[in-house]
């Protein structure tokens, strides 16, 4: 399987990427890891005349915990994001969305910044990632922006990132005390399959153990990754417990446009929808009681 | 246009002319000749094409030639020594880890990766490292046991 030709570049400084990605603008693409946009490119799916790899810059590689942030670089590995002290003990779920993608050989290569430029609506780490509320800082010749991580995803394979920006690192809060957040992925097999349905919930309680921060992010089952308005609504400004979660699993089944295809009928991804919305939610509330 | 790059494969220095558009699993089996690392799937399905890069396995037709430069890259060529097969080799011969033996070099490398950073993994933890490598001959069990063995003999 030949890849198409391309001219390869590859920038030791973000400076450097800012240039060549200005100066080739649509024509250029970045590669990090190259486990997606590769078999992308074997596919022929893709074709960019310029490709601008990321993993000879340093700054992109780093993880640090600062101003009660917890700040990955884009060039951080999947398969190290597992293994991160920092990541683990504050951002749980994140650890939970990496451990669930592919195989440990994709992992080793895979980076956090190529899950997010990807934009499949079934990625294993935005579910994580909005439920936490995650900032995207991009760069490009022109300066630097932060971005939401819920305004950045627009259709699949496509994202707010133009062709002469890179995403540089994700910003993720370290979430309060009282907070909790839990993520599932339902696939056909435990390794190397797409997911069928993804979940992750975040809640933060206050003082008096009711909820005021809520959300719910459902994979797979709309063309990018959802928040489901509905569930998160019912949960809002409620104590939490088992009737509430299946009231606000139920309400999730409603915020969400599934298509039948050959990984599951919509019926069935529907009804998947509710039973990860009930199991994730406890696994927050769980996590909010220890963190107490 | 072809290019000069520097590979270091199995502790060796090699210098090969390039294309941008070339994988390290083509490069390795067509310009170095190094064909223990297999080609399947092409597409990091398999992990037929699994070498070991800066001390992890990877998928090596999902590695552009060109981004390997200055990594220290093993295959499965490099893992016999004087001493004889490694190990883990020596339990996949013993134990008959081996049928048709097209997924044998990524087993193999998977789990010494596995047994490098961890001596004495339970069973879930071999299956869950050699998740990415598919063997569509032995229903996995003595590939199992042929790790099982060989982190015994690790350990001791
Ligand atoms: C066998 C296999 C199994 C997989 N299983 C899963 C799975 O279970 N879950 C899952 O979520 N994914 C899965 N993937 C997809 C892929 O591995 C992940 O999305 C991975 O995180 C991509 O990271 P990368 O660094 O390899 O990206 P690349 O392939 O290098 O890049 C992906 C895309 O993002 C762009 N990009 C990369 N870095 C940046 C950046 N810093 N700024 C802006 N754009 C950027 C590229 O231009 C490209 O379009 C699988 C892939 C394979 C081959």
């Amino acid at each position: 399987m030949l890849l198409p030709k391309f001219k390869f570049h590859e920038p030791k400084t973000e400076q450097e990427a800012c240039q060549i990605l200005t100066e080739y603008g649509d024509k250029a693409r970045p590669i990090a890891g190259g486990t997606d946009l590769v078999v992308n490119m074997k596919k022929k799916l893709m074709s960019p005349e310029h490709v601008v790899s990321l993993s000879r810059i340093a700054s992109l590689k780093g993880l640090q915990k600062e101003n009660g942030f917890v700040k990955i670089g884009a060039c951080f590995t999947v398969a190290d994001m597992i293994e991160a002290k920092d990541i683990r003990e504050n951002v749980n779920a994140l650890s939970a969305g990496a451990a669930a993608l592919g195989s440990p050989l994709v992992r080793n290569l895979a980076t956090i910044g190529g899950n997010l430029g990807s934009a499949r609506p079934a990625a294993d780490l935005p579910p994580p990632l909005m439920a936490y509320g995650a900032t995207l800082i991009l760069k490009s010749g022109k300066g630097k922006r932060n971005i939401a991580i819920d305004d950045f995803f627009k259709s699949p394979g496509t994202t707010e990132c133009r062709p002469d920006e890179f995403i540089a690192e994700i910003q993720v809060l370290t979430p309060p005390a009282g907070a909790g957040a839990g993520y599932i992925n339902l696939g056909a097999r435990k390794a190397q399959d797409c997911n069928i349905v993804n979940v992750a919930s975040f809640i933060c309680l206050n003082k008096s153990g009711v909820i005021d921060t809520a959300r719910v992010i459902l994979g797979c089952v709309g063309p990018v990754h959802l928040r489901a308005p509905a569930a998160e609504k019912i949960l809002m400004g409620e104590k939490p417990d088992k009737v509430l979660f299946r009231q606000a699993a139920d309400a999730a089944k409603t915020d969400c446009l599934p298509i039948t295809d050959f990984r599951g009928t919509g019926e069935y991804k529907r009804a998947m929808v509710g039973v990860l919305t009930q199991r994730t939610l406890e696994i927050a509330l769980d996590e909010a009681k220890k963190n107490n | 246009m072809k290019e000069l790059i520097n590979l270091t494969i199995n502790d060796q220095a090699y210098e090969v002319a390039v294309a941008p558009n070339q994988t390290l699993v083509d490069v390795l089996r067509y310009q170095l000749e190094l064909t223990g690392t297999k080609k399947g799937c092409e597409l990091g399905d398999c992990g037929s094409c699994t070498v070991i890069m800066d001390g992890k396995p990877v998928n090596s037709c999902l590695v552009l030639a060109m981004q390997a430069v200055g990594k220290d890259i093993k295959t499965i060529e490099g893992l016999e020594t004087e001493q004889g097969l490694h190990p883990v080799q020596k339990a996949f011969v013993e134990k008959q880890g081996v049928q048709c033996g097209f997924c044998t070099s990524g087993m193999i490398l998977s789990a010494k990766s596995l047994l490098d950073k961890n001596g004495d993994p339970t069973e879930h933890e071999i299956r869950k490292a050699l998740s990415g490598n598919l063997c569509r001959c032995t229903g996995y069990q003595k590939i199992i046991e042929s790790v099982q063995a060989a982190s015994k003999g690790v350990s001791k």
